[in-house]
């Protein structure tokens, strides 16, 4: 098995004092879709800009496709990863295919103009995401969850064995959050990229991601996969919530339960409820 | 099916608006106060200088000055386009990083130190307003980088200091200066085309050709730093080395434009934006056709600066002002909808 991403002992903070991220060693394999969860502050975000090349270690070591980071040039480590942050609207009115084609944009020669193949992988990546339609539109008329579409579009176009994805479906509704992650497994799937992303939504990760890196706000974490770590104590330990696991078929579900929740405690202390109500 | 931006659509494009800027350059060279006879300026320029007033006042008056129009249009376009996308801000003009009270402080030390000297045949004055608005832009540069991470804020707030900085010591030099003296830097302040000589708007012509063609180079990453710093690192810009290109050749011909024409407002702000509601954001057909635009708007402008209260003549400043006033309050209606910072 091929890992594309190693982290070796990876250390890092913004400041010498503090060390937000303490010697954490992982590896993703090549295909494979690894979420990262964990409280605010844990350092997800963090990790993901790590891992694309914005920050520097403070120690250790990664390695995208067995080569470290810093000794990508910008371009080279955007043919290798591409990312997709929450969306946004940009200042200026780009179009969806202008948007999209900006992927190419380290394939692209000394004036910036997009060639046959190029062209392909744009018109590839509108289509397999269905944002094909909005091509002429503005990005900034399009609702959320469209734009992200446009976003997922984007990365795909740039051709690279990696996406990086930070909360992509913050804000976004329940069916677009489906969406989006149906679009993420497709990708997967069918093209074989190994995807990585940070997320606050464990059942999503839970339904779509084969591995989990939970990261807790001590610096401690665990990975493995995603049936394995995502265990009511694990979450009740690294956020620091009563939860309720439930069982639905083959698919785990998480309700976290606050000190509103009725009768929470009794809840939470009886795993698979959904299942013994079922089977009865 | 998504359209592209084709290298021959383009050349087309391009084509179309020089000849449109050809055709405006002729007419407006015709037009003053002065009438003058096509026949008898194809005759030539005569056995004796002097000898075809039509000929000398075409070629040696109208032409160099609507070819310097042209220049000072295009530079200040295009680098009012370059300066909008690498601060990722719409409102941003040439002078928001210092260059205006940079150059005006080096003209008023110029004009009250009485400096005699001629250079290249003209008044040292514009060398003082090249020198001052590069050391300026360099001063602006260092502090936005010295003072933080975020470096299209920090750039803006070390514009507007520096700015506010060297305004105040205009002030304090203008109040002390003789009335004569007051008189000239004002007048430089409002922005003037006059006439020049022809070897240095070839060598000014040849300055800003050559940064808009590096400027073009970058186009491609303009668009993509014009979604922000994070963005265009994933999609593989080299974004310190393109902010620095951009930065310094939009320096460079703001501060070639700045001196040989004082302080001409709003070109820099109303042509990218027009352009960019016409043809789109794309920053490789933007900044090509804001150059020519900008040439043909200025040559326009500084025509009816000539004309309007002849024989008298405007400051061209003026008629940009009265024409960009209302048209950046319609900008900043628009803006202030989209953009979240103005909200």
């Amino acid at each position: 098995m091929n890992a594309i991403i190693k982290v070796e002992n990876l250390s890092f903070g913004y400041t010498p004092q503090n060390t937000i991220l303490k010697d954490i060693s992982f590896e993703v394999i090549q295909g494979k879709f690894l979420a990262i969860a964990g409280p605010n502050g844990a350092g997800k975000t963090t990790l993901l800009n790590l891992l694309c090349g914005l920050l520097r270690p403070k120690a250790g070591c990664i390695r995208i496709d067995a080569v470290p980071v810093e000794s990508y040039s910008v371009k080279k480590l955007a043919q290798k990863v591409a990312v997709v942050r929450q969306e946004f609207v940009p200042v200026f009115d780009f179009t969806v295919a202008q948007m999209v084609s900006m992927a190419r944009t380290p394939y692209l020669g000394t004036f910036g103009f997009e060639d046959k193949t190029d062209k392909q992988m744009v018109n590839k990546a509108l289509e397999a995401t269905d944002t094909a339609q909005f091509a002429l539109r503005a990005l900034g008329s399009l609702s959320g969850g469209e734009r992200q579409r446009v976003f997922i579009a984007r990365a795909l176009a740039a051709n690279s064995p990696v996406l990086l994805l930070d909360e992509p479906t913050s804000f976004l509704d329940l069916k677009h959050q489906v969406g989006i992650y149906d679009l993420l497994k497709t990708a997967q799937l069918e093209k074989g990229k190994t995807i990585v992303a940070v997320t606050h939504d464990i059942n999503l990760a839970a339904q779509y991601c084969d591995e989990i890196l939970l990261l807790g706000a001590d610096g401690n974490y665990h990975i493995g996969e995603t049936k394995d770590v995502l265990s009511r104590e694990q979450i009740e330990k690294v956020f620091g919530v009563r939860t309720f696991v439930g069982r639905l078929g083959q698919e785990k579900f998480f309700i976290p339960l606050g000190k509103f929740a009725k009768d929470s405690e009794q809840i939470a202390s009886k795993p698979h409820n959904i299942q013994q109500e079922q089977k009865q | 099916m998504a359209e592209f931006l084709t290298a021959k659509e383009l050349a087309i494009k391009v084509s179309i608006c020089l000849v449109v800027l050809m055709v405006v350059m002729c007419l407006c060279a015709l037009v003053g106060t002065q009438n003058i006879s096509m026949g008898k300026v194809f005759s030539g320029p005569g056995q004796k200088p002097g000898e075809n007033i039509d000929y000398e006042i075409l070629v040696r008056v109208r032409l160099p000055r609507v070819i310097l129009a042209a220049l000072v249009g295009a530079a200040l376009a295009c680098s009012g386009v370059v300066l909008q996308a690498i601060l990722r801000n719409p409102l941003a003009d040439p002078y928001i990083l210092g260059i205006s009270s940079g150059a005006g402080l080096g003209v008023i030390i110029a004009i009250l130190s009485g400096i005699s000297w001629s250079f290249w045949g003209g008044s040292p004055i514009g060398i003082f307003a090249f020198a001052g608005a590069l050391i300026t832009v360099w001063l602006v540069w260092y502090i936005g980088h010295f003072t933080g991470k975020s470096q299209v804020t920090s750039l803006l707030l070390a514009g507007v200091v520096v700015n506010a900085f060297f305004s105040a010591i205009i002030m304090f030099l203008t109040s002390i200066a003789k009335s004569e003296q007051v008189y000239s830097t004002i007048f430089w302040l409002m922005g003037n085309i006059t006439e020049k000589d022809l070897s240095i708007l070839w060598f000014s012509a040849g300055c800003i050709l050559a940064g808009i063609i590096v400027l073009f180079t970058v186009c491609h990453s303009l668009n993509v730093l014009a979604l922000g710093h994070e963005e265009a690192i994933g999609l593989g810009v080299d974004v310190a080395r393109t902010r620095i290109v951009a930065f310094a050749c939009a320096a460079f011909v703001t501060a070639i434009a700045v001196s040989l024409s004082g302080l001409i407002g709003f070109v820099g702000l109303i042509i990218p934006h027009g352009v960019r509601l016409t043809f789109g954001p794309d920053h490789r057909q933007l900044l090509p056709l804001s150059a020519i635009i900008g040439a043909s708007f200025l040559v326009i402008a500084d025509t009816i600066a000539r004309i309007i209260v002849a024989p008298a003549q405007l400051p061209v400043g003026i008629i940009t002002a009265i024409a960009g006033g209302p048209f950046f309050l319609i900008l900043l209606a628009k803006y202030s909808r989209k953009v979240s910072w103005l909200k």
